[in-house]
């Protein structure tokens, strides 16, 4: 997450909108969000409903495992990074800015 | 005298990644992503917790979901 953090002005500036998810509550998500800096929404899926819907909801743990996903503006999945390569937000921000390039391509 | 023959090395290199990360995602690029609305950590100008509903950014931003574990939380 300190990762996004740090990267969010690139994100920021290709037209996109950032969401941590966990299944965590909103007040701990709000303390983790002070302790670490956080300016970007972090969601509290505490129902596990869309952990579940994306598939990476850890049965055993009862969390959602690690992912990013990349959602164009069509709601479209673009770019998905599972597990320890999802902390590395590279590859999510590279996929925004392949988005960015298609749209100004007429 | 013969030279000194190479030699495989005796141990095989070493396998830096021991992660057995069990569920991965169904979800598949270029499928619709589910929709959800789910409570956030931001506060709106009423005082009250925002509400997030992926399709409202529908023709509007991309969005990217970063799925993290806060108690292993180490990016």
């Amino acid at each position: 997450m300190k990762a996004y953090q740090a990267d969010i002005a690139k994100f920021e500036t290709t037209d996109t909108q950032i969401f941590g998810i966990s299944v965590d509550s909103v007040p701990a998500n709000r303390e983790f969000g002070k302790q670490n800096g956080i300016t970007f929404p972090l969601l509290s899926d505490f129902k596990r409903t869309v952990v579940k819907d994306y598939g990476i909801f850890n049965e055993e743990g009862g969390y959602g495992n690690r992912a990013t996903f990349v959602i164009d503006k069509d709601g479209i999945i673009q770019h998905i990074d599972e597990g320890s390569v999802a902390i590395d937000p590279a590859g999510a921000s590279d996929a925004c800015n392949i988005l960015t390039h298609k749209k100004a391509t007429p | 005298m013969a030279p000194a023959s190479t030699q495989a090395p005796p141990q095989a290199p070493a396998q830096p990644k021991a992660t057995p990360v069990v569920p991965h995602t169904n979800l598949k690029v270029g499928q619709a992503a589910p929709d959800f609305t789910l409570p956030s950590t931001i506060v709106g100008a009423d005082g009250r917790g925002v509400r997030y509903k992926l399709s409202d950014f529908k023709g509007k931003k991309n969005v990217v979901l970063a799925f993290y574990v806060l108690a292993f939380t180490g990016g």
